[in-house]
């Protein structure tokens, strides 16, 4: 074997995201195919008259890891470099994966793949987004909105030179929502958001509007609630509990919402 | 011209890095660059720095219109309940009839911001939003009538009940 085709072997195996069986002899033998189907939407800006498709891949389950980006990645590197959609931190801490896998939105990190061989697995984008391509959807109206809230702090006054701090109640209160990554699961399962986006907060948002209300150290909580004082950046939430449904984290955005809704309702 | 339109939209948006490339591909990518730049005009404007602007602040329409759609459905409950043990009578029959009306008007109201706004519907928006507040002062006007001219509205159901 010339040392060019080695080379090239080992540049192909280091793309590959298969079981590599170097590593390891599997007792008993290689485990027999597990053929699963995956049907994908598929958009392709650079045919725009073209109408949206969904395009069936089979995935040997027993050569691939167990979530369903695991099978995205491998059909990406071993079926269809065309195939295109968000990922990073492939641990669901990034929020990119999200899309709407069997009618759920959710991290395709954090999705199992179900090992039914005989359903196949239908993977769309986050729903009601506009599609930049496949499953990449347009983030830019969720940003600008998060962006409306100014999720910072805004202190009056900051201690100089020591720590700006809070009771440990105080601090409680923060826990459920900080942890939001922003993937936007949530805002994207609610049908308010889908029908009123272009004025409509959303939970994802509107969570992160009551985090930075709720935070003791911030004192721009009457501005902030000021803002949403309108028919349409709050109050076109009908408590629906999609989004706590759907969360990946596992996340309250209803409940952050009801919270922010009393407390403006009785402050 | 919708083609250089078309491309502009899409840099300015800034995401189709890899989209430019293919435009100048054939004539038929030129024409259908010519659609997108149609469909980009409902896309959303300016970037993911342009924050989304809020309305003026109204508390009618925010959390006083909240709390007060939130305060009748609860008093709906302790007031059917009290229509269902005591006989009818006409301070609780008003009661009745004035805080479903408003109950059902907000309702609907509610239907037509989500469903039939006016940024997005200027024709039917209005005419249903008239619609509805035309339908709630005729059933208003009803009601009234109905519970001075005739036996009013927990005596029906009471017979309703028993027929």
């Amino acid at each position: 074997m010339s040392r060019s085709s080695v080379a090239v072997k080992q540049a192909a195996r280091s793309f590959s995201s298969s079981t590599r069986r170097s590593l390891a002899t599997p007792v008993g033998g290689a485990k027999p195919a597990l053929m699963k189907k995956f049907q994908i939407y598929r958009w392709n800006p650079d045919e725009p008259a073209e109408k949206p498709r969904m395009q069936t891949y089979d995935v040997d389950l027993n050569s691939c890891g167990p979530m369903v980006l695991d099978a995205l990645l491998k059909i990406k590197n071993e079926a269809d470099p065309t195939l295109t959609f968000r990922r990073s931190c492939r641990e669901g801490i990034c929020g990119s994966c999200a899309m709407n896998i069997e009618g759920q939105n959710t991290l395709a990190c954090l999705c199992r793949i179900d090992r039914n061989e005989n359903k196949p697995s239908k993977i769309y984008p986050l729903p009601h987004m506009y599609i930049v391509k496949d499953l990449v959807p347009d983030m830019t109206q969720f940003y600008k909105q998060y962006k409306s809230i100014e999720p910072y702090l805004q202190s009056d006054n900051v201690p100089d030179g020591v720590e700006h701090r809070q009771s440990p109640e105080e601090r409680k209160k923060l826990d459920g929502m900080y942890e939001c990554i922003l993937c936007a699961c949530c805002s994207t399962s609610c049908p308010s958001y889908w029908w009123n986006q272009d004025e409509y907060l959303g939970p994802a948002v509107l969570m992160q509007a009551y985090r930075w209300i709720a935070d003791s150290r911030d004192d721009k909580a009457a501005q902030r609630k000021e803002k949403l004082e309108n028919t349409f950046s709050l109050y076109r939430c009908h408590t629906i509990f999609n989004c706590t449904r759907t969360c990946p984290k596992g996340l309250n955005p209803a409940m952050a919402i009801a919270d922010m809704k009393k407390e403006m309702a009785t402050a | 011209m919708s083609f250089s339109r078309g491309v502009q939209a899409l840099t300015r948006r800034g995401i189709h890095s890899s989209t430019q490339t293919s435009f100048s591909a054939s004539k038929s990518a030129t024409q259908q660059a010519a659609q997108v730049a149609q469909a980009s005009s409902s896309y959303v404007e300016g970037t993911v720095n342009d924050p989304t602007k809020f309305p003026p602040p109204n508390s009618a329409h925010g959390s006083s219109h909240w709390a007060f759609e939130r305060a009748v459905s609860a008093a709906l409950v302790p007031i059917i309940g009290a229509s269902f043990v005591t006989s009818s009578h006409p301070v609780l029959d008003g009661l009745i009839c004035s805080s479903l009306l408003v109950h059902s008007h907000i309702g609907f109201d509610a239907s037509l911001t989500d469903y039939l706004h006016d940024r997005k519907f200027p024709k039917i928006g209005p005419v249903a939003r008239w619609s509805v507040r035309a339908l709630t002062i005729g059933t208003a006007v009803g009601l009234y009538s109905f519970q001075t001219n005739d036996i009013g509205v927990t005596e029906l159901v009471a017979r309703l009940w028993t027929a």
